[in-house]
């Protein structure tokens, strides 16, 4: 902060600020969080320091002698925490939350208006970062209102886990897309570098989706559901991801309770029961009422599923342990 | 470090009109492992949950040291978790998986890898540092998810079922490797588990959960010799408690238990407890451990009043110890648990001396143990 800026402070504060430079022990010892962010605010018995900037070893403070409201406070505290986030990034946080988020109303639209085959405009400034391969992931948070994450806070997380080319695309409240490399996927194997198969892309899109909901939940910000697709070019498919990985979330949450973790290709025997009107649900229900043990029995899973499943049915008729036309009520 | 403190705390899903999770008060002590155990659906993991922060407290207030925590992010509680789960960051390899929760938090590389170097070397796995997870077996995996949780020197470790992917062999190993673990980091740490011998060979105490109620906060010995209620009761120990229904009688000065197959005498003691409180004439329920029936002939001749005959329906031989399935006492079967040198065999009668001091005793309706509470 530069010498001009400490004196506007000063006169807006009415009060005196000096900028400190301590130790994070010597933070911790004032009675400072442990892992000190910029932003964090401690009340002395003469005044109020806040945060400004955190090094590997050292924290940069603003000592301010003022009386100031609860309300005052947190403003500055905020305005810090927002000074530090816009320091990274080559584009400033705001404006690549801007972008994101237009291209993300996009989205939405398109979905809203049935037009999931659309392709993204070039209008868009994000439109030349959409021409590779990539892997589309959505998270769902479930943390109350007051916990959701900000849009930078997010994003820097996300790009720890996946990579810096890595992009975020607030959809919806609480609701994201992430579109991250499809190189991932051959970092996922060992080291004998060879080509993957088309198997081993969903087993390691599984593992990928799974680590994110655990670093999402364990690491950072509590609860939430992931659904993961098979690699994309955005700017000729992404709405039709979005909208199929949106679809799964939520036949994952109603038919796969205390599950997490979703792929498209492992809910289609779900997409088919949701699509029965209720009423012909609850007539089959009541029809069928103790014969729970049809909709137990795997093998009987396993061949709807195969029977059902989309583009395959041919071949999966034949291959399916019992023969599909007994099931042909359904 | 820092102990955790639950105050009457509720969870209550929207929708439902039955808590989940109802009035849990507790004081886990400050490097204490505690076990939550009960059956699916008891409330345990949705405990866990909301110490974690991963749900909502309806009701209540949480402590983790001196703070009321209810409304901190997960991010903020100082804890780490380890899942049934244990998803590793698949494209990281091992060293990159542990180095990341502090990475994000911005610690200094040696700090990272002085820590991370520790925690392979204290889990075994510094040879494994390079590798990626997909080139891992399930307990080296297992022993990674747990050097990630360490690496953190959280104040308190939350474990959800970490051990029910791991085939039985591994799961022995990697009990007694996480109960030494902690004894050596001296952290406070939660474990949730639905079975009761992990609970009991690795918790400082254990709580026993049903329907969301907490049934009995004890020791491992405690609830094993002294179970408040007969859920406890037939929850903790392998084969479960024997429970047959009998009739108490006073007969020539001394309480007797009367059932099918069953005319057994109490101790003093008990019997004396049993008058006091109104139980003579009532039907109960007597709860007996396998172990504590006996065939070997010096306990039957000095035991004469507490001597019962039973047919061996089938019989378990494990070597060190044999099981007997017994046939003709109350309604179900009884199991003995005896010396695998033993010679009996199934459809053989066989004559049991009931152990009457540590018999346990229900009340039919409320199913409290009448002799503890």
């Amino acid at each position: 902060m530069n010498n001009t800026r400490l004196q506007q402070l000063q006169q807006m504060i009415v009060g005196s600020v000096e900028i400190d430079t301590m130790s994070k022990s010597e933070w911790v010892k004032a009675g400072g969080a442990k892992l000190p962010e910029s932003g964090d605010q401690l009340d002395l018995d003469q005044g109020f320091m806040l945060v400004t900037k955190v090094d590997n070893h050292q924290v940069q403070v603003l000592h301010m002698q003022a009386e100031l409201t609860l309300l005052e406070k947190e403003l500055l505290s905020w305005l810090a925490k927002q000074g530090s986030m816009s320091k990274s990034g080559s584009v400033s946080a705001s404006e690549m939350e801007r972008q994101a988020r237009k291209l993300g109303d996009w989205l939405q639209q398109s979905i809203d208006a049935g037009e999931w085959r659309a392709e993204i405009p070039e209008r868009f400034e994000l439109h030349h970062r959409l021409f590779d391969g990539m892997i589309p992931f959505l998270l769902m948070s479930e943390q109350a209102e007051n916990r959701e994450p900000s849009y930078v806070e997010l994003e820097k997380v996300l790009r720890s886990y996946l990579s810096d080319d890595m992009l975020l695309i607030p959809l919806r409240e609480r609701e994201w897309l992430i579109l991250g490399t499809d190189r991932l996927l051959a970092e996922v194997e060992t080291s004998d570098g060879d080509m993957i198969e088309r198997g081993e892309t969903k087993e390691a899109l599984v593992s990928l989706a799974t680590g994110l909901h655990q670093m999402i939940t364990e690491e950072w910000g509590g609860d939430c559901h992931v659904a993961v697709g098979e690699p994309i070019i955005p700017t000729e498919s992404l709405v039709y991801a979005v909208a199929t990985l949106r679809e799964t979330v939520n036949l994952g949450r109603k038919f796969h309770v205390g599950m997490h973790v979703h792929m498209p290709w492992l809910v289609h025997l779900e997409r088919l029961l949701s699509g029965i009107p209720e009423p012909v649900r609850s007539r089959f229900m009541d029809e069928m009422s103790g014969r729970q043990d049809l909709f137990t029995d795997p093998e009987t899973v396993l061949t709807l599923d195969a029977f059902f499943c989309d583009g395959l049915q041919r071949k999966r008729d034949r291959e399916a342990p019992v023969h599909p036309p007994q099931y042909a009520p359904l | 470090m820092a102990g955790v403190r639950l105050e009457h705390v509720y969870k209550k899903y929207p929708g439902s009109d039955k808590a989940s999770v109802t009035d849990f008060n507790l004081d886990i002590a400050d490097k204490e492992f505690l076990v939550l155990v009960g059956p699916s659906g008891c409330g345990k993991s949705t405990t866990l949950r909301m110490i974690a922060g991963l749900e909502e407290i309806s009701e209540g207030k949480l402590y983790i040291g001196d703070r009321v925590v209810n409304d901190v992010a997960p991010k903020d509680r100082d804890i780490a978790m380890v899942f049934q789960s244990y998803a590793l960051y698949p494209h990281m390899n091992v060293y990159q998986n542990m180095a990341f929760g502090l990475k994000l938090r911005k610690f200094r590389k040696d700090e990272i890898d002085r820590r991370v170097r520790e925690a392979a070397r204290t889990l075994e796995i510094e040879h494994l540092l390079d590798r990626k997870p997909k080139a891992l077996s399930g307990g080296q995996r297992q022993r990674v998810a747990l050097g990630r949780a360490i690496v953190r020197e959280p104040q308190v470790f939350l474990m959800d079922e970490p051990l029910s992917n791991l085939d039985a062999k591994l799961r022995t190993q990697m009990r007694a490797n996480i109960s030494k673990l902690m004894k050596r980091l001296e952290t406070t740490c939660i474990y949730v588990t639905h079975d009761q011998t992990e609970a009991m060979t690795m918790g400082d105490r254990i709580v026993v959960m049903k329907d969301g109620f907490i049934q009995q906060a004890a020791t491992p010995d405690e609830l094993y010799n002294h179970p408040v209620n007969l859920f406890v009761a037939g929850f903790i120990g392998a084969p479960a408690m024997n429970f047959i229904t009998g009739q108490l009688s006073e007969e020539g000065g001394a309480v007797r238990i009367k059932a099918t197959g069953i005319n057994v005498a109490i101790p003093a003691g008990k019997a004396q407890l049993l008058r006091d409180k109104g139980y003579i004439g009532r039907e109960i329920i007597m709860g007996i451990r396998p172990e504590d029936l006996h065939e070997e002939p010096v306990f039957i001749e000095a035991s004469p009043n507490s001597v019962i005959s039973a047919s061996i329906e089938v019989s378990e031989n494990l070597g060190h110890e044999m099981f007997l399935y017994l046939n003709g006492l109350g309604k179900d079967n009884v199991i003995a648990r005896v010396d695998g040198r033993s010679q009996l065999q199934e459809g053989q009668n066989v004559k049991l001396a009931i152990d009457m001091n540590k018999i346990h005793i229900f009340d039919k309706d409320t199913e409290l143990n009448i002799l503890e509470v």
